[in-house]
């Protein structure tokens, strides 16, 4: 029996059941969890980036006021304490395999919670103090003394990869961990002999890290009656964090509860075990009391996990007449000291070709260790720089060549009839309408009165600028979900694996599942995040839990509704096969007798049972959000200040559950995304291999008075690949938006030369362009 | 550790706390009002802002004793009872948070950004006057257009000029498939 799919809720702005507890108040972060007894933990961090660890001395800490424990890399060690398990290669069937050089196994560095051997970025924890109190933990911290012998240390993308770089692991002869060949290599390079004209470039998409507002905290607590451990920790996944932690301490996963409730912002960085939720559990079980960790915002600077960071060299093959014939890519990515994640060079690696028709590509894709903190998924893992490196060179071959950057788009746009269309590298791209994008956010953002728009800023005497990108990506994610679906005669309690930072599940799968059984919105309810009652679950990451939760949910409604006609057939005495079910009724042809959902769950409670089922789903295939976007600048050219003007976006997420909250996705994920183009870096000091962005006043970031309000408008194409026809909504805002304000620049200051500066774009290298423009202007001219 | 009493939410409180204990501290540990969150050590972020005798105040750097002798509103208290505040129900509206971690301190910078703002409040008003509070997720718009809803609630229509909506006109209805 196919689930009803009679949308009622589906497709409507419903106000989130999250907020009420937000807004006064009563929302439950880690840190708001307190228990009797707790002691606080504080790290002691290297300040080198690259150093041998001779011996740490810890007796004085050990003497100061209110100290209770420290422990070191040796402690853990003589405890048995192992490994975080990362399991960084992307490994499902639709992921391009990473492989070492000549097809050999990724080396993974170890990554103990505290390293014994050497440290191998500035930050890295090194011994943990507890005391009674956090400021008695912090001031002891300053008396453990380590003895480190510095060593020569890399942390630039390029430099870390040539083969004389200072090495951070003794079994790899260099740096390299990963360095594959995808795609047609033979066939390329006959498309590049033949071709007309052939554009290239070289781009580093720097490193930026996620910033939620929330810093990372973790709460142990281990019960010696039971033998168990508690965390409290929020992330991008409870379950994956109990098996992973559970690895970690030697332990059976059903001895480790974790809760991770309201999470304060993740976009990626929360996805992987941090030393911090293994170290509390560990000093709880040594000094029988409770402890907790929350990072100051400089420790979250430095220690979360950071994001982007490839260094790309690309190349397109045109013929006479605007078509793409080839693309060569040579990615190569900054995975830092620990190899925690390889998602942003895979999911990048599928996408080089971008929304268009390009018959041939060979890509190679590396991943080198450095000595900075580790990289992971963030907001739009991989696409934003792939997206950058194909528009732009779109963008320069136009120019270049003398197209209009608009119709040369048009002329190799994936076509509608060409879905499911497999590109050069192998990705499916599932559906959607490419052109129809265009068209439409080229309307909804005026492009043709942008003209008249640029004409006025001119004589004010600014630099006006229009920019465009199209983007596609792809939401792969963990394949699998779990959903437990209980109706009880006061409501229907959905508890399912994924984990929210702010996308809203306990609305949206509410509206889902609402829908799919025939019962009022109100009803339902959305149970996540503590692993003892969710015992299944891929978490929240690429883009995956609305699709992956409607497919779970779906399925366990048919599941569902099947065991309600036999409930049902008992009660009417009929058959089940001869119950029908609509618009969450059951009854028969015969009599007038109707029953609904929880009529069945009173029956089912008089009889002492609960009306439930459990569903378990794999679902590998991925989908392909795609759009386009338009934005406009003004520059002020005596001081390079950036103003941007206009900001339209069109987005196909595929069917679209939730508008109110897709659309908020798409403002947030814009604002992460032109965060990248103008403010944000993680910049290191070349001499020292010092971080010199720690604190909100040394990293830049999107405020209220440096963006605009948006235009942004909903595409839904829907996705043949799921039951509900979903792609994803979470970051189609971040992932063209470097191309998109970088394409503005150069148009702004197209009349010097498109602009040989990197992002962040702040208004001092705008300004020095400007005036290197103007000089070689004005040398020309006197030429 | 001295007693320290402070007016929280309309409640006289005494509490002995270390001389060095932050207002966001006292409230949050001692007090168990968790909502004012800490989410910076720089007075940069806003996610701690609290009235003190009415006036918007980053509680991460004040020190608790230094309002003993004033009148502190946190989120809990910014509506009477059961109730919510003009500016709680705007947030909810209007979709102006999704991790909900900024919101408190968005809140109460908000509503009295709305009862002191003198002239017409527009968009560009808020932007300039919120800058002190940094949200991760929403890119600010729909906490826009919540705080000029609630101005309009609260002052009415004539001191708030009101934002374009932002959205294309809906999303075109799809058809229903399997």
């Amino acid at each position: 029996m196919t689930p009803s799919l009679h949308f009622r809720s589906v497709g409507q702005p419903v106000r989130r059941n999250e907020d009420e507890r937000l807004i006064t108040g009563k929302g439950r972060f880690t840190d708001d969890f307190s228990l009797p007894g707790q002691a606080w933990g504080v790290m002691v961090r290297s300040p080198y980036p690259h150093a041998l660890i001779q011996g740490i001395d810890v007796s004085a800490a050990l003497e100061a006021e209110g100290v209770l424990g420290v422990y070191t890399g040796a402690d853990l060690a003589a405890d048995g304490i192992g490994e975080i398990p990362h399991n960084p290669v992307p490994s499902t069937q639709f992921d391009l395999k990473l492989t070492g050089r000549g097809g050999t196994p990724v080396y993974i560095g170890e990554h103990y919670l505290l390293p014994q051997d050497r440290v191998r970025h500035v930050g890295e924890a090194v011994a943990m103090v507890v005391a009674e109190t956090r400021q008695l933990a912090q001031t002891a911290a300053e008396l453990v003394m380590v003895d480190y012998e510095a060593l020569p240390f890399v942390t630039d993308t390029s430099a870390a990869a040539e083969p004389d770089a200072p090495r951070l692991w003794d079994a790899l002869p260099d740096n390299v961990l990963v360095d594959s060949w995808h795609g047609d290599r033979e066939n390329t390079e006959a498309a590049f002999a033949r071709a007309a004209h052939v554009i290239s470039m070289r781009y580093h998409l720097h490193r930026v890290t996620g910033v939620p507002l929330e810093p990372r905290a973790s709460l142990g607590h281990f019960d010696v009656e039971t033998g168990r451990y508690t965390l409290w920790a929020g992330s991008g996944g409870a379950v994956r964090q109990k098996q992973e932690l559970a690895k970690v301490l030697g332990i059976e996963p059903a001895r480790v509860r974790v809760i991770s409730l309201d999470v304060g912002g993740n976009f990626g960085t929360r996805n992987r075990a941090f030393v911090e939720f293994g170290l509390v559990m560990y000093a709880s079980k040594k000094l029988g009391r409770p402890v907790k960790f929350r990072a100051d915002r400089s420790e979250a600077f430095l220690t979360d996990y950071q994001g982007r960071d490839l260094v790309v060299e690309v190349a397109l093959a045109l013929d006479a007449d605007g078509k793409f014939l080839a693309l060569r890519s040579d990615n190569l990515s900054n995975i830092g000291s620990r190899c925690v994640s390889l998602s942003p060079l895979s999911k990048g690696s599928g996408l080089i070709t971008g929304s268009y028709d390009i018959p041939y590509a060979t890509l190679r894709s590396r991943a080198v260790y450095s000595n900075t903190m580790s990289t992971q998924a963030y907001r739009s893992s991989g696409r934003p720089e792939v997206t950058f490196a194909i528009e732009r060179l779109v963008d320069k071959a136009a120019r270049a060549l003398g197209y209009d950057r608009l119709e040369l788009r048009r002329r190799n746009l994936v076509r509608p009839e060409q879905m499911p269309y497999v590109n050069a590298v192998g990705s499916q791209y599932d559906s959607g309408e490419y052109e129809k994008n265009m068209d439409r956010v080229l309307e909804l953002a005026d492009f043709a009165g942008s003209a008249a728009r640029k004409a006025e800023a001119l004589a004010r005497g600014k630099l006006y600028g229009v920019g465009f990108s199209n983007y596609v990506e792809s939401s792969i994610g963990t394949p699998k979900e779990r959903a437990d679906l209980i109706v009880r005669p006061e409501g229907v309690e959905v508890v399912i694996g994924t984990q929210p930072a702010g996308q809203g599940h306990e609305t949206s799968f509410a509206q889902v599942t609402a829908d799919l059984l025939g019962v009022p919105f109100e009803t339902v309810k959305i149970t996540l995040g503590d692993t003892d009652v969710v015992t299944a679950g891929g978490g929240t990451h690429s883009g995956r839990s609305m699709r992956h939760a409607s497919a779970v949910i779906f399925l366990a409604t048919a599941d569902l509704v099947e065991k309600g006609k036999a409930l049902a057939g008992e009660k009417l005495g009929v058959a089940p096969a001869a119950v029908e079910f609509a618009d969450g009724v059951f009854r028969t042809a015969d009599t007038n007798i109707t029953l609904d959902w929880f009529d069945l769950a009173r029956i089912a409670a008089e009889r002492g049972e609960t009306l439930m089922v459990r569903r378990d789903n794999e679902m590998h295939t991925p989908v392909f959000p795609n759009g386009a976007c338009v934005c406009e600048i003004e520059i002020d050219p005596d001081t390079g200040g950036l103003e941007i003007k206009r900001y339209t976006t069109v987005d196909d997420v595929g069917r679209c559950i939730n508008p109110m909250i897709v659309h908020g996705q798409t403002h947030g994920g814009i604002a992460q995304g032109v965060g990248q183009a103008l403010w944000e870096g993680c910049v290191i000091d070349p001499e020292t291999g010092q971080p010199l962005a720690a604190a909100f006043t040394e990293y830049g970031m999107p405020r209220f008075d440096n963006l605009p309000s948006f235009v942004t408008e909903i595409a839904e194409v829907i996705s043949p690949t799921n039951p509900l026809g979903v792609k994803a909504g979470g970051e189609g805002g971040t992932t063209p938006a470097p191309a998109v304000i970088t394409s503005a620049l150069e148009d702004a200051l197209a009349e010097f030369g498109p602009p040989d500066i990197s992002m962040p774009f702040n208004p001092f290298k705008i300004w020095s362009a400007i005036q290197t423009g103007r000089k070689a202007a004005k040398l020309e001219r006197a030429a | 550790m001295s007693l320290l009493t402070l007016t929280v939410n309309g409640a006289e409180v005494s509490r002995e706390a270390d001389d060095s204990t932050l207002l966001v501290e006292f409230l949050r540990e001692h007090l168990g009002l968790t909502g004012s969150h800490v989410g910076c050590d720089t007075t940069q972020c806003g996610c701690c802002v609290v009235h003190i005798d009415g006036v918007s105040a980053k509680s991460c750097t004040v020190l608790a004793a230094q309002a003993g002798a004033r009148k502190v509103t946190t989120i809990e208290g910014l509506a009477g009872g059961d109730a919510l505040h003009p500016v709680q129900r705007a947030f909810r509206e209007h979709h102006g948070l999704q991790c909900g971690f900024c919101t408190p301190g968005m809140i109460m910078a908000a509503a009295e950004l709305i009862a002191t703002y003198d002239g017409k409040l527009d968009e560009h008003a808020v932007r300039e006057e919120m800058e002190g509070n940094l949200c991760r997720c929403t890119g600010y718009h729909n906490i826009v257009r919540a705080i000029l809803a609630a101005a309009e609630e609260i002052n009415g229509p004539d001191r708030v000029v009101r934002p374009a909506s932002g959205h294309a006109p809906g999303h075109a209805p799809v058809e229903e498939t399997a």
